[in-house]
């Protein structure tokens, strides 16, 4: 593929090919017709163009937009605007509140956030500063100097040495390696961590060391800078010659340089020009659910707030009397006149007297608690760190806390996620002999699950353990397979797995240091196993393999052996088998075949029933275990027969049609009559504790959703693996597979195939969903799991399906989506997100799930292993798939659960608050009288009730973090949002009527008389410092009643806030000044404490506001206990050390024992899930095309190339 | 918090570096959440226990405060009608506002005994005195020193009077209370002592003692009493006592004490000058004569409320004594879990 073209010839050519295979991660940029010139190594030429310097800012304010841009951001949202709005309101006349009421708590809610704003702003910064500070090497005259990142300029010849991040776009000249290739890294780009080649060109090979270097004068003509990863076009012109250059060239800023110890470039694109750069995306921000609704909470009460004002703007224009003498109106007043302008008016004057009814504070303090939740709780939960890749959790926002524990969907993705993307050859079966004496992750689960503890056996001393082999068993081992009953075939087997397979030897050819590079890992894994049964495979030319035998009937005697390779047949997805016609040096001539158990068995010769029926038994044991299976045989050939088939393959191989089609029909005619080996079971090895991890989170009532690229035989594979589905559970598969869509397909016609899809589709969807139904309506039916191919879904997500797909998969405990694009991963998320309504997590590890995590309302990304991209697109990111039982069961049901209590405590305090100003303004002829002192009022949010709620939202837990997990079905409360219904609204308000009531009434009714010995008598403002006072200690007190754990903490706060109100009122009641205010509250808490009547009402009304409250949470524990409460009580007398040993189970088996007893407990009879699975390189492809990176299309391509090199790569110093 | 691709890039490059420093957390017991907590559950003992503690202390309560309360004896009399002749009543506006003398005699009889100090009241109701324009219209730097004479700007209407400032200025001031009361016992007189009815910290910090009233009662419209320019504001006991504004549209405010005791059987005669125009907007005028006791004047809700809610929780800790004997539910029974009772199903 030529993908450089004169860029002054046919540009327009290129612009047309190039959106087809262009893949942007943002969005995508018009591309300039200009191209750029640059002149290397010669700063001066490229002055007079002022490309931008190599500095980058990240930061979002600087010096001088900090406060405008800041202050924008912050009146951005509704709650602040109304704030202001209502600050303006009281800076006029009609408010009867001084403006300090409103501008005090707003002041400092914005302070506040301007802080948070600035000092994440100043991280940045500080992130930005340390990476154009680090150094990088520069030609100048003939040394290599070293500069900071910012002041690289384009044009300027760097020289990267290894490990080394490019500071820049680099356009690569040459290495230390001999052919002008170098090895980068991708990882911070796409994810990916295979390691990619670029290439320079040939005639800049030698500009290497200083003095050559700066003899370069190149003059690089290119395209403009744009955020398409994976293309490039341009010019090299060196002396007077053009050559053309292509991605294969370029060095993205981002990347690292591997396994080369330097390379020399010219500096292309630079800053904020680099394809990285302009690849930045800020990760739309997300808003919890829970926050949304709180919206929708605010917006009630404001209109409880507007319904308040009403009454009292019609009360006043009633009650207003020009006849009210000592009100001194005047003829001139508008009091006097027109009622309607009475009520107008004081509707905006009661506005500002009950704007207190919204929680100014809410946000803020909302936002300091989930801060504080994700920076100190989750990031430094000791539990959620991988000690072995050295991966703490990382919180990437702290929006979504609460939305973690309100998930009720699980879209994971497998490779990397689930599994390791490790396979380790695991168990055999050979002639009708199951070897192999591991145990499963799912064989332990189910263990454990009836009761047993299974030990991790210790292995035989001498057992070799190496990456893709986990086998042992002393009847294989060590040549001792000779002394088995049927030594001959287990050589078979061995041989089968040495010879037929696509696999590239590299380095060393000795067995340790040998590495298999192989189209998927499951034939490394098999070649391995060979290996290690003494059948080394070591080098491979076109047509031969070359295997080390170690004979042991010999007597340990090593014998090189060479297999000329005849044919082979290749894997693809419809054959499920590949075969290799081999000759042995003796001229015996065989066919091994590998491939999937009905294939191979629909093949075989007549007889051995016996052998064929065990098979099939360990098969299906092995499938149930979660092991991916092949079927391994043999045909020996007679010459004649071969020489004649042969023919006919060469014919069908020069084919110009169909040609694939006509291999696949002459590889039937010799694949038959085949010897049964056996088979060979391999671990697609899980991440830790897998298993019980998605068992827990299904007992939570989350539901898991497995979205993978991997063939439909694999992802079910793992779908077994991981218990999301099991042989008790009635599976629908929809699959593109079947004979209709295939004779369609066929056809070729892109209509037709569309059409008969979607038929297909159509039926099948319709089929299931009645059956599905059906179930639904007996009581016991089975679970139902749907397993659908990226293919079907296309056309399942197609508006017309959409309803049908969704009702069928919601009643599917588990779905398993195989063969999805990273496009339909993100489909399917909002398809339940949006569809269904319903809480969705994704998480992933790779760029390919980039578009799923950013869909679902929470995107987790698992860090630590493969590339960034991932985690850079995620909210979370975790180490483990495991981690996501404590992530949600413990941080997520507490944080919504704390956040609840939170918002739900601010709405009472200010609404109890805000009564009792209401109640007292029936008394005051409507006239928007302010009850409290203005101070008290602003300060009684940010102040006098402020730190009490921010302790209840970072320590209130309900049950320890160990119960959470052991019993996950508390997190059903927040999947139905147990604590954020109306219904909790209602007894929260119900709760501040009555306690304000209280409040209110009892003072006012009893402070009348005389209140002291002395027949002296309150005045206002002496009754509204008492009805304060009282407030603060109620409400305060609150906090104790509705906390499930009281740390000293909390009695801190709650005593301190209590004394701040009794200091500050000592204070201000105690000073007067000079100011001209109206002094009214002086002395007023002395006068109030020198009487008796204070104590007594100051016990009287907090107790008896209190004991509503207390006996409606008893009667709610007693009669209708939540579940954790009945949880609580179970455990009342445990104290929290006694939790590490909760799951410890009793009886303990050995684990010969145990093993026999969990391999016993496996279903059997029910079976007809064999474990078939094999990835054949075909699905590479298929991404890699989508990705726009050209992969090797074929297995054998693989083999092919390496062949032509025609010497064994030997590792370079 | 924004994230892009370049500071990934950054991330890693800084990692690599500290890729040797352990990034475990370290341990807390703030950041792995394990403070130490008293973990309250409503347990039966502890509910009915806390019932009983509360009725325990609070019957007690009542009783002390109830009979504080019956010690109190009170005397009110309405006399804002009564005070009109019958036949003015049918304009009581016009005859309060006309010339006509305005004296008015009633008899009180005392029914039980009164001991000295005995504190007379007047009260209204259905004056506003904490109507928002009413409250404000005050200038409490004006009040306190003769330097701030001039700051009136809260105390419209009633701020100067032909140019002059008013001192005390505002509306408060303005309508100040002006019926007076003259007491007799058997046709002796009942010597009334105003002083000392205002709030010490009043009287010594609000008030100044050199500042005189200006100006007073000098508009077009005379509000209510008038005051002695030769007395400085401080010793103005009355006006001290008014314009502390009450909390409710129906207040009492003391008038001065009566400081001998009065016999069971005793009638008083008030002769009182009934100038204070409430008529126009129907407010009622009482007097008021009453005892303190050490809890205050006659006030047997504080003593009803603490017997009631005592009451109440010695029934509800009874009640659910009962009921937990009768149907006991047993603590922390795993049949009332949600998932047990209805597998599969919600709450």
């Amino acid at each position: 593929m030529v993908r450089s073209s004169s860029l002054n010839g046919d540009s327009s050519a290129s612009h047309r090919r190039t959106p087809s295979r262009t893949v942007t991660l943002g969005h995508i940029q018009p591309q300039a017709p200009s191209c750029r010139t640059v002149y290397c190594n010669d700063r001066d030429s490229n002055m007079p163009v002022r490309f931008k310097g190599n500095s980058i800012s990240t930061t979002k304010y600087n010096v001088f937009t900090f406060l405008p841009k800041g202050l924008f951001e912050q009146f951005r949202r509704i709650a602040n605007i109304y704030f202001l709005g209502i600050s303006c309101l009281s800076l006029t006349p009609i408010s009867p509140v001084s403006p300090i009421t409103n501008v005090a708590p707003l002041s400092m809610v914005l302070l506040v956030s301007l802080i948070k704003e600035a000092f994440e702003d100043w991280k940045r910064f500080q992130n930005d500063m340390s990476i154009n500070n680090s150094t990088v090497e520069i030609l100048q005259g003939q040394q290599w100097v070293p500069i900071p990142w910012r002041k690289l300029q384009v044009g300027d010849i760097v020289k990267i040495k290894q490990d080394a991040f490019f500071p820049a776009d680099i356009l690569f000249l040459s290495s230390t390696n001999p052919d002008g290739i170098c090895y980068v890294e991708t990882a911070n780009l796409d994810g990916e961590t295979n390691l990619k080649i670029r290439k320079a060109l040939e005639r800049t090979w030698d500009y290497l060391v200083p003095e050559k270097a700066s003899e370069f004068k190149g003059e690089i003509q290119c395209e403009q800078p744009n955020n398409s990863l994976y293309t490039f076009t341009g010019n090299l012109v060196v002396q007077k010659q053009t050559l053309p250059l292509s991605p294969d060239q370029l060095l993205l800023r981002g990347c690292s340089l591997r396994n080369t110890e330097y390379i020399v470039g010219a500096v292309v694109f630079t800053g904020h020009e680099t394809k990285v750069m302009m690849n930045a995306m800020n990760a739309p921000s997300k808003r919890s659910t829970l926050e949304k609704k709180l919206d929708k909470l605010i917006i009630t009460i404001f209109c409880v707030l507007l319904t308040m004002c009403l009454i009292g703007a019609i009360g006043c224009s009633i009650v207003t009397d020009r006849e009210d003498l000592y009100l001194g109106l005047q003829k001139s007043d508008w009091e006097y006149h027109n009622r309607l302008a009475i009520g107008f008016f004081t509707f905006f004057t009661l506005i500002t007297l009950f704007s207190s009814i919204i929680p100014i504070s809410l946000y803020v303090s909302i936002e300091m608690i989930k801060f504080i939740q994700s920076t100190q709780f989750i990031n430094r939960d000791l539990n959620m760190y991988h000690a072995e890749t050295n991966t703490p959790a990382l919180a990437r926002t702290s929006n979504l806390n609460e939305e973690l524990g309100q998930v009720e969907y699980i879209f994971s993705d497998k490779t990397g996620t689930l599994t390791r993307n490790l396979m380790e050859f695991f168990k055999c079966s050979i002639g009708g002999i199951s070897y192999g004496c591991g145990v499963t992750e799912i064989e332990r689960g189910i263990a454990q699950r009836n009761g047993l503890k299974v030990h991790e056996e210790e292995r035989s001393t001498g057992a070799i353990r190496e990456k893709g082999f986990n086998f042992d068993d002393p009847r294989l081992m060590r040549g001792a397979w000779r002394n088995e009953p049927d030594p001959d075939l287990c050589k078979e087997l061995f041989r089968c797995l040495a010879i037929c397979h696509t696999v590239l030897p590299e380095g060393d050819e000795s067995p340790e240091k040998i590495v298999y590079q192989a189209a998927s890992p499951d034939e490394a894994a098999l070649v391995t196993a060979a290996k290690n049964f003494g059948f080394f495979f070591y080098r491979r030319t076109p047509t031969t393999v070359y295997v080390r035998e170690s004979h042991v009937e010999k007597m340990g005697k090593i014998q090189d052996v060479a297999y000329e390779i005849l044919n082979v047949l290749e894997f693809n997805s419809t054959r499920k088998r590949q075969s290799v016609v081999c000759r042995y040096p003796d001229g015996r001539l065989v066919l091994y075949c590998k491939g999937a158990d009905n294939v191979i068995f629909e093949r075989l010769a007549d007889g051995m029933d016996d052998v064929r029926k065990v098979t099939r038994e360990h098969l299906e044991h092995f499938g149930s275990s979660g092991l991916r299976t092949l079927c391994l045989a043999y045909r020996d050939l007679d010459p004649e027969t071969y020489n004649s088939w042969n023919e006919k393959f060469i014919q069908a191989k020069s084919a110009l049609r169909d040609r694939e089609k006509k291999l696949d029909e002459v590889a039937e005619l010799i694949e038959k009559d085949l010897t049964l080996i056996g088979s060979t079971a391999i671990e697609d090895k899980l991440q830790e504790g897998v298993p019980n991890c998605i068992e827990t989170l299904s007992r939570a009532g989350i539901k898991i959703w497995v979205l993978t690229g991997d063939k439909m035989e694999t992802a079910i594979n793992i779908a077994y693996a991981c218990n999301l589905i099991n042989n008790d559970m009635k599976q629908f598969i929809i699959s593109s597979e079947t004979d209709a869509i295939r004779e369609a397909e066929e056809r070729g016609d892109q209509v037709e195939i569309a059409r008969v899809i979607k038929e297909e589709v159509k039926k099948e969807l319709r089929k299931s969903l009645e059956e599905a139904q059906l179930y639904m309506h007996t009581v016991a039916g089975p679970k139902l799991a749907l397993v659908i191919d990226g293919k079907c879904l296309m056309y399942a997500l197609d508006p017309s399906l959409r309803v049908t797909l969704l009702s069928l998969s919601l009643n599917c405990t588990s779905v398993v989506c195989c063969r999805v694009s990273p496009l339909q991963k993100a489909q399917v998320t909002s398809l339940v997100r949006k569809g269904a309504k319903k809480i969705t997590l994704s998480i992933g590890d790779g760029a390919n799930d980039v578009s799923m995590i950013q869909a679902a309302h929470v995107g987790i990304g698992i860090s630590g292993m493969e590339g960034m991209q991932a985690v850079m697109a995620s909210d979370f990111a975790i180490a483990q798939f495991r981690f996501l039982t404590d992530l949600l069961l413990v941080h997520g049901r507490w944080s919504y659960l704390r956040i609840c209590k939170v918002v739900m405590y601010f709405f009472y305090k200010n609404l109890t608050f805000t009564l009792t100003q209401f109640w007292f303004t029936f008394r005051t002829g409507f006239s928007g009288q302010r009850f409290y002192d203005d101070w008290f009022q602003s300060l009684y949010n940010v102040f006098f009730t402020a730190l009490p709620v921010i302790v209840l939202g970072l320590f209130e837990k309900d049950v320890s973090a160990s119960l959470s997990k052991r019993y996950p079905e508390l997190y059903r409360e927040g999947i139905r949002n147990s604590f954020f219904k109306w219904r909790v609204v209602a007894v929260w308000a119900t709760s501040a009527v009555y306690q304000s009531l209280v409040c209110y009434l009892f003072v006012t009714t009893s402070s009348f008389g005389a209140i002291n010995s002395s027949g002296k008598i309150f005045g206002l403002w002496d009754v509204s410092t008492l009805v304060f006072t009282c407030l603060v200690i109620a409400v305060n007190v609150r906090i104790l009643l509705m906390s499930n754990s009281i740390t000293r903490w909390h009695y801190i706060t709650v005593g301190g806030s209590i004394l701040a109100w009794l200091v500050f009122a000592f204070v201000y009641c105690g000073i007067t000044t000079s100011r001209d205010r109206n002094e009214n509250v002086y002395f007023v808490i002395y006068v109030l404490m020198s009487t008796f009547y204070f104590y007594f009402t100051l016990l009287l009304i907090p107790a008896v506001s209190l004991l509503g409250d207390f006996i409606y949470q008893w009667v709610e524990r007693w009669f209708y206990p939540y579940d954790y409460q009945i949880v609580q009580e179970i455990h009342r007398h445990e104290s929290d050390a006694s939790k590490a040993d909760h799951l410890e189970i009793e009886n303990e088996l050995t684990p010969q024992e145990a093993r026999s007893y969990a391999i016993s407990q496996l279903p059997r009879e029910l079976s007809k899930h064999t474990g078939f699975a094999f990835d054949s390189p075909g699905y590479e492809s298929f991404f890699a095309s989508q990705l726009g990176v050209y992969a090797p299309q074929k297995a054998w391509d693989v083999a092919r190339r390496a062949s032509m090199r025609s010497r064994p790569k030997v590792p370079k110093k | 918090m924004s994230s892009n691709t370049a500071s990934s890039s950054a991330g890693s490059g800084d990692s690599s570096a500290a890729r040797k420093n352990s990034k475990r957390p370290k341990y807390s017991k703030f950041t792995q959440q394990e403070l130490p907590a008293c973990k309250p559950i409503l347990t039966p003992g502890w509910v009915i226990s806390t019932f009983l503690i509360v009725s325990v202390i609070f019957i007690p309560l009542g009783v002390i405060s109830l009979f504080a309360s019956q010690d109190v004896v009170e005397i009110v009399d309405r006399y804002d009608n009564d005070c009109i002749p019958a036949p003015a009543r049918t304009n009581k506006v016009a005859f309060i506002q006309g010339a006509a003398p305005k004296s008015c005699n009633r008899t009180l009889t005392v029914t039980k005994r009164m001991k000295q100090p005995i504190y007379v009241y007047y009260q209204l109701e259905n004056f506003y005195q904490n109507h928002r324009r009413y409250v404000k219209s005050r200038s409490d730097s004006q009040l306190r020193s003769p330097k701030f004479e001039n700051q009136i700007s809260a105390c419209k209407p009633e701020d100067d009077a032909g140019g002059k400032p008013i001192v005390p200025c505002g509306l408060i001031a303005w309508s100040l209370f002006n019926d007076t009361y003259t007491l007799s016992r058997n046709n002796t007189p009942l010597a009334v002592n105003k002083k000392g009815i205002a709030w010490k910290s009043d009287k010594e910090h609000k008030f100044g003692n050199k500042v005189f009233p200006k100006n007073f009662q000098k508009g077009n419209l005379t509000g209510g009493a008038t005051l002695n320019p030769d007395i400085p504001l401080s010793e103005q006991e009355d006006l001290i006592v008014w314009m502390r504004t009450a909390a409710l549209p129906t207040f009492r405010k003391l008038y001065g004490k009566i400081e001998t005791d009065l016999e069971n059987g005793d009638t008083i005669q008030v002769t009182l000058q009934n100038n204070y125009n409430t008529y126009s907007f129907s407010g009622k005028k009482k007097l008021v004569l009453s005892t303190t006791s050490w809890l205050g004047g006659k006030n047997d809700f504080l003593g009803i409320a603490y017997l009631t809610v005592g009451g109440i929780c010695f029934f509800l800790a009874l009640a659910f004594t009962i009921m937990y004997l009768v149907k006991p539910r047993r603590l922390g029974d795993p049949s009332y879990l949600s998932w047990n009772r209805n597998p599969g199903g919600g709450r």
